[in-house]
């Protein structure tokens, strides 16, 4: 696999722009406002994070795109894109690449989020087993947001249709699961809803159990949009 | 080293280029030339594994750039249209991300990358953001980026596009250089650059080759014969005409045309340069004309350029 010398470029990308900084900034602004300010964590008295896990798929909807919606279609628009397609990459080694330096920012944003169970061990009893589990379920969510968006970056021209759709298609999977609920249809349709959408299979991530029927729908997620990935930029051709 | 078969692209149902066999051996710089929209780039886009053809066949190296692609995209340095540049990176992080992908040793990549920056100019650059350089520069970063791994095979579109008239010059001697070890491609519509680096010319229009070979077949093939353009002093006018007509090698009086001072303006179509010249001086010695000015011309390649691709446009 040659995908280490566009996995550098694509995070040396990411770190020259201000883009990466300001959606670390963002993310974990919101996470420990929303967390401390309006879970009001404190004044409850219990040593878990799940109120802190339950908001991470209502961020992604909105913080994944952002990452994601330069990949392809910036390529596209600068012309760059012509010259990842006559590099001795493959098509695999291509989308591998990018999604692999997306993953790494997820990564490292999520990182960043460590001190605050680090920090609330002093003062409680955290079962790091559970916020191992958390953290997984998170990266694992967020994997899954991130091939979805890599795939409409490829198969629109400018960031901004790449966004705006990428924010459509997470919310919808993310939701499907409740907009059944409101439709209110017969019990089979609603539960096959419920089973495809992100925040059903996060469920038992958020409560720090690794499932791995939940770990499974993600890795079948992330293959599938980066196997369609794969199919876009051969339709060049 | 590159060969081409019956090659035919279409984008839908419109036919970009069809029926193109071709055959280009190594240390040949071969000019496409062509109107816009001929299918130059297409071509060259089918050689570098960007497109694929809808029918034939295309080998690089004996590889076919279908089944093949990865190893025609080794053997192949391609700089497109437009240069393809990352503006977050600076040159030398965008060489260094051409080196990583092309595998080229570490050892080895101080080395080419001062080859690269020395052979395109960069060394003023090499630390700026893309971003912030002229166009010029990105043009010739651009080409440092296809030459780097020093592949047998360049292909070039448009490549001087962009450049001043100094950089254009170094550029062409670059691929004047580049093009004695290497097989070349290069698509132009500047018509002198296929002069000035050429060694044989393929005319495109309407996604057919036209004409090909070496730019003076070109040129005879057009043209069966040479022009002159005269200017005569003669007393006696009258005979002037007549006795032109009876020299053998003459084959046509383009012009004739008396000016007021005594002197005639003559433009003759004959039949070979070398000895016609002769004849012609001896034909005014012995007539007593005294020739002011006697300029033989060649057929330009503007004039076949425009003459291939004009007989296109009445189909």
């Amino acid at each position: 696999m040659n995908i280490i010398g566009l996995y550098k470029k694509e995070i040396k990308s990411y770190f020259n722009s201000p883009i990466a900084y300001l959606v670390v900034l963002f993310f974990v602004l919101i996470c420990n406002v929303y967390f401390f300010l309006f879970s009001q964590f404190v004044a409850r008295n219990v040593a878990n994070l799940r109120s802190y896990f339950a908001l991470m798929p209502l961020i992604f909807i909105i913080l994944i795109p952002s990452i994601t919606m330069r990949s392809w279609a910036e390529e596209k628009k600068v012309g760059t894109a012509e010259l990842l397609f006559t590099l001795p990459l493959t098509n695999w080694e291509l989308v591998l690449a990018k999604f692999l330096s997306s993953l790494t920012l997820l990564a490292i944003m999520l990182g960043i989020t460590v001190f605050v169970p680090i920090t609330l061990s002093i003062l409680g009893d955290f079962e790091s087993g559970q916020i191992i589990g958390e953290y997984f379920g998170t990266l694992l969510l967020g994997a899954a947001g991130l091939a979805i968006g890599q795939f409409i970056s490829s198969i629109t021209s400018n960031q901004i249709s790449a966004y705006i759709f990428s924010v459509v298609a997470i919310l919808f999977i993310t939701l499907i699961g409740d907009i059944s609920f409101f439709m209110n249809p017969t019990a089979v349709l609603s539960k096959i809803f419920s089973y495809l959408s992100f925040s059903f299979h996060f469920e038992s991530f958020r409560k720090g159990l690794i499932d791995t029927r939940d770990m499974f729908y993600f890795f079948i997620i992330i293959f599938y949009f980066l196997y369609l990935n794969v199919k876009v930029i051969n339709l060049r051709k | 080293m590159i060969q081409a078969e019956n090659i035919e692209k279409k984008y839908g149902s419109f036919t970009a280029v069809e029926d193109i066999t071709l055959s280009i051996g190594r240390g040949e710089i071969v000019g496409l030339l062509g109107p816009n929209g001929a299918g130059k780039t297409t071509i060259m886009k089918v050689f570098t594994g960007y497109h694929f053809p809808t029918k034939g066949k295309a080998l690089i190296n004996n590889y076919d750039v279908y089944s093949d692609s990865l190893k025609v995209k080794e053997s192949i340095g391609y700089l497109p249209e437009m240069a393809p540049l990352y503006n977050d990176l600076t040159v030398l992080e965008y060489l260094l991300f051409i080196c990583d992908v092309r595998k080229i040793a570490k050892e080895k990549r101080k080395k080419e990358i001062d080859r690269v920056v020395a052979e395109c100019g960069l060394e003023q650059v090499i630390n700026r953001p893309i971003e912030k350089i002229s166009k010029g520069y990105r043009q010739r970063t651009g080409l440092a980026q296809a030459i780097i791994h020093s592949p047998e095979i360049l292909i070039l579109d448009e490549p001087t596009t962009g450049l001043d008239p100094n950089q254009i010059i170094e550029i062409r001697k670059l691929i004047k250089k580049l093009g004695e070890h290497k097989t070349v491609i290069l698509s132009t519509h500047i018509l002198q650059e296929v002069d000035a680096v050429c060694n044989k010319v393929l005319i495109l229009n309407r996604g057919k080759i036209v004409a090909r070979g070496t730019a003076e077949e070109i040129r005879k093939e057009m043209q069966g014969d040479f022009r002159y353009s005269i200017i005569l002093k003669a007393s006696d006018i009258g005979s002037v005409k007549s006795s032109i007509e009876k020299i053998n090698t003459v084959n046509e009086i383009l012009l004739f045309d008396k000016k007021d001072n005594g002197l005639i303006d003559i433009k003759l179509s004959v039949k070979n340069d070398t000895s016609c010249g002769e004849e012609l001086f001896d034909w005014a010695v012995s007539n007593n004309f005294k020739i002011l000015s006697m300029i033989p011309e060649k057929v330009s390649i503007e004039d076949i350029f425009i003459k291939l691709t004009a007989e296109g446009d009445e189909k």
